[in-house]
């Protein structure tokens, strides 16, 4: 076994190996981009290198830079991980040339299953179902169309070279074949510099099954049982569950077979997933669609119901060592789910998010619970690498009590300061067809991701930002104190996304009464530390709170808010070129250079709209908010005075006045 | 400290405790009745004008200017009550102190609902009073201005005089020359006289569209010289921010004005540090729920000023001064919310003794920078030849000549009567405490109704019964009626209230928060020096 691996990866996969390499005793090498200087895969990790800066392509995707760094700390094998270099073959054979172990397969497995047509052919030669298709290896345009035709409707085309769904279409009218396949071949060429497509069958309702396999270096092939990843959006994986609720023993069995065919069919060693697609309506129409030759984001579903550390299996066969066990020593228990906590908006159509950890509480103290995190308080989260921060994972004795059991744990995970999906998770796993099994690969994007924040949580937001704001003696309080009776306390809120909310307190003896939209209930709140206890109409509940200056971050079952004071900021005053008004008046005596608008134009908030020259200055004027010309009163060359009207705006309907600038 | 605390001797179960908490508390629910009414603010149709211009009624401005939640120390809410045929409620102005960006300020703020936030004397009266409060407390002015100016049916009280409408813009100057913020938000109409308001300050904000500052509005304009102009282009934000620099900052609405205003503020240097050590706050021991059963409902009932004291000062802890030298007067000290105060509570007549030990104490708490808290029940001196043989002018003259002299601040709450020279040497009006406030339950006046009237009575009967004349009985009780009547009505606190003569009638129950917040307020300014000994009179 080996004394030192370096782990050529970040985030929760890192930390996750690091693990396992302490409980081996084997000293743990990790690398780190100028980002992720102080990221918790650093603390995890025995020793770090620096590998460049936050760009992955200068850091993490740096096949030198990788191997400098393993060499430099004396690592006698790389672990790749997954995503970044966990599939390029040159690392493979970097690796190889440097006298250091990949733990990973042979280049000539990876090679043989990284292309898609290329795989398809392999393991059908071994008999292994493949979906009916086409592979468009120097294929014209025209070609392409009459060969997509034979493989029917409806159908999908895919780059041949893409992985994780990127740039996949779907076509189900024979007549958008040729344009739908000359853009999926612009899109393959400039994300991936090659532009071979695939055409295959469609399946509907599909469900996304994959089998994970073992292989040593002396010829015995194991599976370790089938995953479903059937929940996804958008081809990313949100919730994975092992074993599949889908399908029987016999069909188990049969899958697991057709698996170590197809890893017997490239030579595989090491850890490996064949995936397969699964009819919805029969469940023995199992097609081979890709093998990944690496460890999967979801392997830990597997870990827990099979009781394999499957990275501690991966190092010891990338050691040469044999595998310990056969096929039948090896028995499924219970049942798991992993959930994967990105950062993404669900009320904003999933787009990506940021920010700083503010605060964190993780699940991993639940029994029968696992969470295997990139996060620790001050994490900044930026757009450089995956959204994908955590992920939750449960077992139980059966599906029911796994699935009961995640939704605990995520609703007993609080991350706040990055907003996230892990109130969605908690929506998905209890989707009436999530519950029962009935699972396809479009059930997420059927879900309603449009959550507001409760009328509550705004009754919470107001309270946690008023007992944040108390200070000691009189004039500290902040409860609306008059000669006589109280005043109403009046907090007008503003969440993430622009939607506003108005809290109305009345102090009321030691406690309050809060009315939002209508609704009125007796509420006391009590701020100590990061909880503020939150009683409404005597039901108490604990929220997780983190309040700087006048934004609030509240965390409870899972779910977390940001809400903000909504302070007036308005449109803009009269100065430098931005008017605020609807008249935009030329700075100085001068000249127009030139007009960028005309009459009925819409202009968006700080577009250029004329340039007047004067004291040998040019003077850009913007608008100040996006608004419609109404009217431009003069055109290029023209003299104009100071103050002279030159253009005149009227506000854009369409644009909400109230939105925050 | 271990100051020794003060026992309640109540019986929370005695009738007459009953019957004075019943009459406290009627008296209370009546004054939050009248409060209710002022807030409102000029009528149903002003405000919804006023509201359906975008405007924000002057009490949400109030609301909006201050940090979220915070306490308001209104002055005078009651102001103009029962004048001006009850047509101007708080004499159409707000006035009080909040903190704003963590500051405490002063804000003035107009009520453009009640007749077009024009000024009538006692709206004058309120202004320069609120500006008097900055003066002295070194408190910044915040102006949320939105008037037509002077009340010009009452311009002869309003505009010629000393302490009428050019003495705003005469404080304003001086507050600035003595780094006091002066900052004012212009919110609608500031004509004429009323444009100096954010002329003269510091630093102005105006809100677009609504906002606007002339000298001489459009109709008078037209009428000097025959130029037709609108609001907006003779003064409105626009023109001001960007032309005429009368304002400095251009809003899009009140809320984005007072936005602004409160960055303004936070703009301001610290407060100086308080003169005196403040402490943690302790609730007192003796529960201030039972206060109201303290106070005897005929108010010529005597008490022990003591079960005031022990349910106001924190943890009902007072070291008293002199305890058994001219006891109708209580002196001692404590804290309040945690600043240390130098209590002097009336407990009867005032005798030579008690005027010498106030006198004494007064002169120990300004040496030793401890705020005066008068806590004032006083029919007056004691009367007679033996007291006047005694000297008790001059003796009463000591207290009044230390009260006038202290430099500390003073705190004067009136909680019962409140009758001639007992008024002066316990801090009246005329000694210029810091604030001062009444209960409801108090009265004030040179001297009692009932005296007032038998020392009329007694002259008229002299002068009859010297032209060989005789005044029946009966004939006596009509003419002492309606000098009783016009004394109950004149020294009742809605009448002075009204007229100013105080800063609001305060519920007793909220007197020990009045006190903490106002300590806090008085603490803003520092002490002048003190150059004289402690005299033991």
């Amino acid at each position: 076994m080996f004394d030192c691996v370096l782990i050529a990866n970040r985030g929760e996969i890192a930390v996750r190996i690091a693990r396992t390499l302490r409980s081996l005793g084997i000293r743990s090498v990790a690398v780190f981009s100028d980002a992720d200087r102080d990221s918790r895969h650093v603390h995890s990790a025995d020793e770090a290198v620096h590998i460049g800066p936050a760009e992955a392509r200068l850091s993490y995707l740096d096949v030198e830079r990788v191997i400098d760094a393993a060499l430099r700390s004396g690592a006698q094998a790389l672990h790749p991980g997954y995503g970044f270099l966990s599939e390029n073959t040159a690392l493979a054979a970097a690796c190889a040339d440097a006298g250091i172990v990949f733990v990973g397969p042979p280049v000539a497995a990876i090679e043989a299953m990284g292309d898609k047509i290329r795989a398809k052919a392999t393991v059908a030669a071994h008999g292994v179902r493949v979906v009916p298709g086409v592979s468009g290896v120097g294929l014209t345009v025209d070609e392409l169309v009459a060969a997509a035709t034979s493989v029917g409707l409806p159908a999908l085309i895919k780059p041949s070279a893409g992985g994780g769904g990127k740039g996949m279409r779907l076509v189900t009218d024979i007549d958008q074949f040729p344009e739908q396949i000359a853009a999926a071949q612009r899109e393959a060429r400039s994300a991936f510099g090659d532009d071979t497509l695939l055409i295959e069958r469609f399946i509907e309702r599909p469900r996304h099954i994959e089998v994970q396999v073992l292989a040593d270096s002396f010829g015995n092939v194991v599976h370790v049982g089938e995953r479903e990843c059937s929940l996804q959006r958008r081809h990313q994986k949100v919730i994975e569950e092992a074993p599949s609720p889908f399908l029987n023993d016999t069909e188990r069995e049969a899958l697991g077979a057709q698996a170590v065919a197809a890893a017997r069919s490239c030579g595989y060693v090491n850890a490996g997933t064949v995936e397969f697609i699964v009819s919805g309506s029969e469940a023995d129409q199992a097609y081979f669609l890709e093998m990944n030759t690496r460890l999967q984001v979801e392997h830990p579903i597997t870990e827990m119901v099979w009781g394999i550390d499957l990275v501690e299996q991966q190092l010891r066969i990338a050691a040469g060592l044999p595998l310990g066990f056969e096929q039948a020593d090896l028995h499924p228990r219970g049942h798991a789910f992993e959930a994967r906590v990105y950062a993404e908006d669900p009320a904003a159509g999933f787009l990506p998010t940021g920010g700083t950890v503010e605060l964190l509480r993780e699940a991993d103290d639940l029994a029968f619970v696992r969470v295997d995190s990139s996060l620790r308080v001050g994490t900044r989260v930026a757009s450089h690498y995956d959204p994908m921060l955590a992920k939750v994972i449960a077992w139980g004795e059966d599906r029911e009590s796994a699935r009961r059991r995640l939704d605990a744990a995520l609703a007993n995970t609080c991350l706040l300061g990055v907003t996230n999906n892990i109130a969605f998770l908690r929506t998905v796993l209890s989707h009436a067809h999530v519950v029962a099994g009935a699972l396809d690969t479009g059930l997420v994007e059927r879900i309603d991701a449009t959550v507001t924040a409760a009328p509550e949580v705004a009754v919470a937001a107001a309270l946690a930002l008023l007992e944040h704001e108390r200070r000691p003696g009189p004039w500290g309080e902040r409860r609306g104190w008059r000669l006589g009776e109280p005043a109403m306390v009046e907090s007008r809120l503003v969440d993430l996304n622009g939607h506003r909310v108005v809290v109305h307190l009345r102090a009321l003896d030691g406690d309050w009464e809060a009315t939002v939209d209508g609704r009125t209930w007796s509420a006391s709140a009590e701020l100590v530390g990061a909880r503020l206890s939150l009683t409404l109409d005597g039901v108490a509940r604990n929220y997780c709170v983190v309040v700087g200056g006048h934004t609030v971050w509240l965390g409870v079952g899972g779910s977390a808010w940001c809400l903000r004071r909504d302070v007036a900021v308005g449109g803009g005053g009269l100065s430098k070129g931005v008017t605020g008004g609807s008249v935009v008046v030329s700075p100085m005596p001068g000249t127009v250079v030139s007009v960028l608008v005309a009459s009925g134009d819409a202009v968006v908030e700080r577009q250029p709209l004329v340039v007047v020259e004067a004291m040998k200055m040019e003077h850009t004027l913007r608008a100040s908010r996006p608004s419609i010309v109404s009217d431009v009163m003069v055109q290029a060359g023209d003299r104009v005075e100071l103050r002279q009207v030159l253009v005149v705006l009227e506000p854009d309907a369409a644009d909400n006045p109230e939105a925050p600038a | 400290m271990d100051f020794p605390t003060l026992i309640s001797h109540i019986d929370r179960t005695d009738p007459q405790a009953a019957a004075n908490s019943a009459a406290l508390d009627a008296l209370v629910a009546d004054l939050r009745a009248e409060l209710t009414t002022a807030r409102r603010g000029g009528p149903e149709s002003a405000r919804q004008r006023h509201v359906a211009r975008g405007k924000l009624l002057p009490r949400d401005r109030v609301d909006a200017v201050l940090d979220p939640g915070a306490s308001f120390l209104e002055l005078s809410p009651l102001a103009a009550h029962g004048m001006y045929a009850g047509d101007v409620p708080s004499a159409g102005i707000i006035t009080g102190i909040g903190p704003v960006a963590g500051r405490l300020c002063v804000i003035v703020a107009n009520d453009a609902t009640v007749k077009g936030g024009t000024y009538h004397p006692i709206t004058v009266k309120k202004h320069l009073r609120a500006q008097e409060v900055a003066l002295e407390n070194h408190l910044p002015c915040v102006y949320l201005v939105d008037s037509g100016g002077a009340f010009l049916p009452e311009q002869h009280e309003v505009f010629p005089d000393r302490d009428h409408f050019g003495r705003i813009f005469y404080n304003q100057a001086h507050l600035s020359a003595r780094g006091i913020g002066q900052i004012a938000a212009v919110l609608g109409s500031c004509t004429a006289g009323g444009a100096y308001v954010p002329a003269m300050a510091d630093e102005t904000v105006i809100v677009r569209d609504q906002g606007t500052i002339f000298l001489g509005g459009p109709p008078l304009v037209k009428a000097a010289t025959g130029e037709v102009v609108t609001a907006e282009d003779l003064g409105g934000g626009l023109m001001h921010s960007a032309t005429s620099g009368v304002t400095d900052h251009l809003a899009d609405d009140d809320r984005h004005a007072l936005a602004i205003v409160r960055r303004i503020v936070a703009t301001l240097p610290p407060a100086a540090s308080a003169p005196w050590d403040v402490r943690a706050a302790v609730d007192p021991v003796v529960d201030p729920a039972s206060l109201h059963a303290v106070i005897p409902s005929d108010g010529r009932t005597p008490y022990d000023v003591r079960e005031v004291i022990a349910r106001l000062v924190d943890a009902s802890a007072f070291h008293e001064f002199k305890p058994l030298y001219g006891d109708t007067l209580v002196t001692g000290f404590a804290h309040v919310h945690g600043h240390p105060v130098g209590i002097i509570a009336n407990n009867g007549v005032l005798f030579a003794e008690s005027a010498m030990k106030g006198a004494h104490f007064i002169e120990l708490c300004d040496q030793r920078r401890i705020p005066l808290v008068f806590l004032q029940n006083i029919t007056g001196f004691m009367v007679g030849r033996e007291y006047e043989a005694g000297g008790i002018a001059k003796h009463g003259a000591k207290m009044v000549n230390a009260v006038a002299t202290a430099r500390v601040p003073k705190l004067t709450v009136i909680i019962g009567g409140s009758y001639g020279a007992g008024n002066y040497s316990m801090c009246g009006r005329a000694y210029s405490p810091r604030f001062l406030w009444m209960w409801p339950n108090a009265r004030i006046s040179v001297m009692g109704g009932e005296q007032a009237a038998a020392v009329l009575a007694t002259v008229r009967r002299d002068q009859i019964e010297t032209r060989g004349e005789t005044w029946t009985e009966a004939d006596e009780h009509e003419f002492r009626r309606p000098i009783r009547e016009q004394y109950e009505e004149q020294g009742h606190p809605y009448f002075a209230t009204a007229r100013l003569w105080d800063d609001g009638i305060i519920e007793p129950g909220q007197t020990r928060t009045v006190l903490g917040l106002a300590l806090q307020a008085v603490a803003s300014a520092p002490l002048a020096p003190v150059n004289y000994g402690v005299f033991r009179m």
